[in-house]
């Protein structure tokens, strides 16, 4: 199992430090997916996230001017990797104004993501950083659980409102409840609420458009005006928002009644999906 | 008494001075003198010391007049003798950037009789803020150490360090420094076994040209707490001056100074020993240190009245050995003070250490060397 990847470029390397950081604040630990032609930030629906799974994917190509990668046979041609993503967010940042970033995989008494810099300094010499970030190799029998996930079909998808917006809308209803209802049409309308005993609090949004139905029938089935809801967990919606610091190229919800929450981000080149489960 | 006076910048300056001393122990000694006013703190462990001493032309006003008590056999000079704990004058120099702005002129002055420090702050729109704090009789302790003799000197800009601090996070207790004639590096100290949610190995390599002086005299490898690091950069950034680092092997004590006209910094940061290393001459050391004890016995001034707070801390050098939490159980050091006494977390790092200079019987088995500490 090899590999090792190389970034020159400032863009391309504040980018994926953004991409990084968004990573570390939506899963503690995550599990990174190395293959030819892409890297992926996953994290399944095991006991651990309650349900929750994320799936990033971007291009390695976009980023990186030096990339190969060796799996563990020419059939399973990827490498699979178990790490906590603060710990690459924060290697990433030091490396603010560096002239090149490489980034291995190394077996330093355990298994290690290398990450080194060479950082423009003042003087003549430059500065060399290092950072071992420590890594478990996921054995290809666990491989299945962590593989993309099918988009279900959902009754209702809409556009996403400003996504900051919306943070500091639940933000404040996380005080009252942790029991959200988001619920949405056909019609560009969605609404958060939560109940209790005492109050009732129902943010609207309206106008914000839907995407393209996928086949002409069903669209023609669903009243407009029927809402599609779903009962989550506050916190977790609380969670995915509060990892969108910069708002997205692109963003959709799919709510499938009663069972899921979908969101489909597109941030410039990088997509995230973000499946949130209903509350049983 | 003291009576001093400070322009809105000064209390800046002084603001974070204290803000830097607060990170190694919850007391401050103010110290004044004719060299100027000293603000001193040890950590409860003996392993960290810091003293800022602002000379007279630092302050608008500078006035130290000193009683000569004649006591018993010889006449001593008092000294102030005032401990402030940090939790009464911290938050009255806090944000120190704010203070700049809003004070025009602070005033210090003792009043000895009623054992109180009184702070007041003269700022915009005719507003007048006095702080009176009470200060515990204790006499400061100084450390004794020789920072011209250590064979290894750097003088390095605080934003160089500052850029090289940034790799480690919080949770990273203990920095090492690795020094060559070619090159300086400082890592993530390697003794923690790491696992998967564990910290992270750094290292970061400084060419010799990005500082301002070099001289490695030996090759070494010295490792040192990396909070009482930072308090010490904070101060440093604030007064735009170079940092100087002495250190010689690792159980010997390393100091970080400030030195320029209106202040002088220094921040004595005990160092882990290497077991093996060390193990070559324990008795020798123990023995020069026995002499020089003694010769220091003699010139400080043997002040009868024992501080009851000092010595009920660090009775000395103990020669229990405290079990340290090191996870490297060959690491055992030789020098250990009375870490029982401190219920601090620090205990598990038992660094080379601080050996008192106390009136009663020494005890010369097991010295500590490192910090040597005499009461004024």
């Amino acid at each position: 199992m090899k590999f090792r990847a190389k970034i020159v470029d400032a863009a391309c390397l504040n980018h994926f430090t953004r991409v990084s950081a968004m990573i570390a604040k939506l899963a503690k630990t995550c599990t990174l997916r190395i293959s030819p032609e892409k890297l992926n930030f996953v994290l399944s629906d095991r006991v651990a996230s309650a349900g929750v799974s994320m799936w990033c994917e971007l291009e390695q190509e976009n980023f990186f001017s030096e990339f190969q990668m060796e799996g563990i046979s020419a059939e399973n041609n990827a490498i699979y990797l178990d790490l906590t993503a603060e710990n690459l967010s924060r290697a990433l940042k030091t490396a603010q104004n560096a002239r090149a970033l490489k980034i291995k995989l190394t077996n330093k008494h355990f298994p290690c993501l290398t990450v080194s810099i060479e950082l423009l300094s003042v003087s003549s010499s430059s500065r060399v950083v290092t950072h071992d970030i420590p890594v478990k190799v996921i054995p290809r029998k666990l491989w299945k659980d962590l593989q993309e996930p099918t988009i279900p079909d959902s009754d209702v998808s809409i556009y996403l409102p400003a996504l900051k917006t919306m943070k500091s809308i639940v933000e404040k209803m996380k005080n009252i409840s942790n029991h959200l209802i988001m619920e949405a049409n056909l019609s560009g309308e969605l609404n958060l609420k939560i109940e209790t005993e005492l109050v009732c609090v129902t943010t609207h949004f309206k106008d914000l458009g839907n995407p393209p139905p996928a086949s002409e029938d069903a669209s023609q089935e669903r009243p407009p005006e029927q809402m599609a809801e779903v009962h989550i967990d506050i916190r977790k919606l609380l969670q995915f928002l509060a990892g969108q610091q910069v708002n997205p190229t692109r963003a959709v919800c799919n709510l499938v009644s009663n069972k899921i929450i979908h969101f489909d981000l597109l941030h410039e080149d990088v997509s995230l999906q973000y499946f949130i489960p209903a509350l049983s | 008494m003291l009576k001093c006076e400070l322009s809105g910048s000064q209390v800046k300056v002084f603001g974070k001075a204290i803000q830097a001393l607060s990170r190694i122990s919850d007391e401050l000694w103010l110290d004044p003198s004719e060299k100027g006013l000293a603000l001193r703190s040890v950590n409860s462990c003996r392993s960290a010391y810091g003293c800022v001493l602002f000379s007279p032309v630092f302050f608008q006003h500078y006035q130290w007049s000193t009683s000569v008590k004649v006591n018993d056999n010889d006449s001593t000079m008092s000294n102030l003798n005032c401990k402030l704990g940090m939790k009464s004058i911290l938050p009255i120099f806090r944000c120190p950037n704010s203070l700049e702005r809003t004070v025009e002129k602070c005033k210090i002055f003792t009043r000895s009789d009623k054992c109180k420090v009184v702070i007041q702050f003269f700022c915009r729109h005719g507003i007048r803020r006095t702080h009176n704090v009470c200060f515990q009789e204790s006499q400061p302790l100084q450390v004794i150490f020789e920072k011209n003799m250590c064979s290894n000197t750097l003088v390095i800009q605080p934003r160089v360090l500052a850029e090289a601090l940034v790799l480690f996070t919080s949770s990273q207790e203990e920095v090492t420094l690795a020094v060559t004639p070619l090159s300086v590096c400082l890592k993530s100290s390697s003794d923690e076994p790491m696992d998967l949610t564990n910290s992270v190995y750094s290292e970061m390599f400084v060419g010799p040209d990005e500082f301002d002086f070099f001289q490695i005299g030996v090759d070494t490898e010295i490792t040192f707490c990396f909070k009482e690091l930072k308090g010490m950069l904070i101060f440093s950034e604030a007064t735009h001056a170079p940092i100087a680092i002495h250190f010689d092997f690792p159980g010997k004590p390393m100091a970080l100074s400030i030195d320029d006209m209106l202040l002088e910094a220094n921040f004595i940061l005990a160092t882990l020993a290497d077991e093996p290393s060390r193990a070559s001459s324990p008795q020798s050391l123990c023995l020069s240190q026995n002499q020089k004890r003694s010769d220091l016995m003699h010139s400080t001034h043997n002040n009868s009245k024992a501080d009851k707070n000092v010595t009920s801390k660090a009775p000395g050098c103990i020669l229990s050995k405290a079990a340290p939490k090191r996870l490297y159980p060959s690491e055992t050091l030789t020098n250990i003070s009375a870490l029982e006494t401190c219920g601090s977390p620090t205990m598990k790092r038992a660094n080379g250490d601080i050996s008192e200079v106390p009136e009663s019987s020494v005890s010369d088995t097991d010295r500590c060397q490192g910090l040597r500490i005499c009461r004024r």
